[in-house]
């Protein structure tokens, strides 16, 4: 594995007396994709807000290129250049689409020292990065509220592979895409990866894990239990680490 | 549908405000002997700048998804605190300052600060203490209205200084320089909200508080200033209520809130947040000033009022829903 991007070092959070991640430690490297796996409840969710700065971790700490990382607001992750897509769609239906790719970065011009919104500029950056996606949209100036779901989803990829930064999050990215738009969510990834930034996929679905991670990191009741090269383990052994039939910790023999 | 009829129709359901305010003018044109003056037209404009200064503010707070409901009374102890520096006779103090043009600023300072700060409050303690503003508001709704009848015992002020009456007073073609403040507020903020980040970013925090927190927009502090405003506006309308009426009583502005909704509603901003535009609601504003008048030209007794202003926010409900049918065929 080349240069770690971020390393997690014993991270727990407690919700009360629940203890809902018990130490998780792994590291992700500069250009490497993983999925991150693991049964409903395991705490992914958890560790992916943790990253964002979404939810502050109980003990344990985080390396993010080499530094010492914690982000209090999503804002100070975004800052540091981590981004996230949500399982929940993080889209203002009641603005259009252009507003949408633009949230909180908006291009302005100065008019007497006053920030002045440039929409033209924005709607331009906005119709090539979808037109590059191969994402069509009827109008980019329709508000959200009337697109369908897969559409909306797009947009959320879209933005992150447009605004890039060096670690990406995903939490179930695709779950309300098509076949077709599934297959060219898991390019962007790729392509993503290829440009040296990391990226973290949550998933359900192992045929997607195995088509785009190179490495699988199963967690268990808060902690790892499993962290594999994709290349040397096989869907069976990890759903195995995910229900727990292997001992926690150990990577499958076959 | 073609494309033209569909930009036709759309660009009515935007505006429809505005159609009704032409349509309700026209009406009353017709029909409402006397109606159809300039005079009467730029009474309607000057007798709204209160409420529509004020409908702004409450707007503004409404859009990015929270409530004001202590703009009235807000507006109500700016007007009694300017009422009793500058007034010269009732509980007024009759503080002169020399040149005699700077008790202008001073005065408008003194009502927005007095607003500003109560508007802070409010913001501090629904963003911080996450309470519900609903609940905050009308705490300050009622205990800033006590104020009022506190500091003044329940007395009144009158006769405002000269110099802070003439911007009722002096015209500019054919309206008070009041009436071209509470123009020029809506010109301002209708133009903050459509072409500023901060503005854009109002509207999106009323749409989705969560999205446009992980997307980084610093939501607290937006929502903050949001409150501020509302409060510094409502100050302001409650300096051109002291203007108007040259003094302040205890409970001058009672029952604006009702009408300041009316018009927010009217005008097409949704109780929900995250939508609405200010012009819209400036047109809001127009038609109930339009519609009162025309009640004082009949003759008819002024209580008729309150069930018209009822029944016109009921409706303006029903065309909503009716308007968000139509879209959705339209999308």
């Amino acid at each position: 594995m080349n240069e770690p991007l971020l390393v997690l070092d014993n991270v727990t959070k407690n919700y009360g007396a629940i203890e809902a991640l018990k130490g998780i430690s792994f590291s992700i490297g500069k250009g490497e994709v993983v999925a991150l796996l693991g049964d409903n409840g395991a705490g992914k969710s958890t560790l992916v807000k943790i990253i964002s700065g979404g939810l502050e971790p109980t003990s344990g700490r985080m390396l993010f290129e080499g530094k010492e990382f914690l982000a209090k607001s999503p804002a100070e992750a975004k800052a540091a250049g981590i981004e996230t897509v949500y399982q929940d769609l993080s889209l203002c239906t009641n603005v259009d689409v252009v507003a949408n790719f633009f949230m909180g970065r908006e291009i302005t011009r100065k008019f007497l020292g006053i920030p002045v919104l440039d929409e033209r500029a924005m709607e331009a950056v906005v119709g090539n990065a979808l037109a590059n996606a191969g994402t069509r949209i009827p109008s980019l100036r329709a508000n959200v509220e009337h697109l369908s779901g897969g559409q909306r989803q797009a947009i959320e990829l879209n933005r992150f592979v447009h605004w890039g930064g060096k670690l990406v999050l995903l939490d179930e990215p695709f779950a309300a895409l098509g076949v077709e738009q599934t297959r060219r969510g898991l390019d962007m990834i790729r392509q993503v990866a290829n440009q040296g930034i990391g990226v973290v996929i949550i998933t359900h679905i192992m045929q997607q894990a195995f088509q785009v991670a190179d490495r699988i990191v199963v967690i268990r009741q808060g902690v790892v239990a499993g962290d594999v090269a994709r290349n040397k383990t096989s869907p069976d052994a990890v759903i195995n680490m995910i229900t727990g039939e292997t001992l926690a910790g150990a990577g499958p023999t076959g | 549908m073609d494309p033209r009829t569909r930009k036709a129709l759309e660009f009515v359901l935007d505006n429809l405000v505005w159609f009704m305010l032409l349509f309700v003018l026209v009406v009353f044109s017709i029909f409402v002997p006397n109606y159809f003056q300039l005079g009467i037209f730029a009474n309607i404009i000057e007798a709204s700048s209160v409420l529509g200064v004020m409908s702004i503010g409450l707007a503004l707070v409404i859009i990015a998804g929270h409530m004001d409901l202590s703009v009235e009374s807000v507006a109500a102890l700016s007007a009694m605190a300017v009422g009793i520096l500058f007034c010269s006779s009732g509980i007024g103090m009759g503080v002169q300052l020399h040149p005699e043009w700077l008790m202008v600023p001073v005065s408008l300072l003194v009502a927005l600060a007095v607003g500003g700060l109560i508007g802070a409050f409010n913001g501090y303690l629904v963003v911080k203490v996450k309470m519900s503003a609903f609940i905050i508001t009308l705490a300050s709704y009622i205990w800033v209205r006590g104020l009022v009848l506190v500091i003044s015992g329940g007395r009144s002020a009158q006769d405002l200084a000269p110099a802070i009456r003439w911007f009722g007073i002096q015209r500019l073609v054919g309206l008070p320089l009041t009436a071209w403040i509470a123009v020029s507020c809506f010109v301002v903020f209708s133009l903050i909200m459509a072409k500023t980040p901060f503005g854009r970013h109002l509207v999106m925090i009323g749409g989705n508080e969560t999205a446009t927190f992980r997307a980084g927009i610093r939501v607290n502090r937006n929502l903050i200033i949001a409150f501020v405003l509302a409060g510094a506006i409502a100050g302001l309308a409650g300096w051109l209520l002291a203007i108007r009426t040259s003094g302040a009583t205890a409970n001058l502005g009672v029952g604006l809130l009702f009408n300041a909704f009316a018009a927010v509603v009217i005008g097409g901003v949704s109780l929900k947040g995250g939508v609405g535009t200010l012009p819209g609601v400036y047109a809001g504003v127009l038609l109930l000033s339009a519609i009162n008048t025309a009640i004082n030209l009949m003759g008819l007794p002024a209580n008729f009022t309150q069930v018209i202003h009822g029944l016109l926010v009921l409706a303006a409900v029903l065309l909503d829903a009716f308007k968000q049918t139509i879209r959705q065929r339209l999308a």
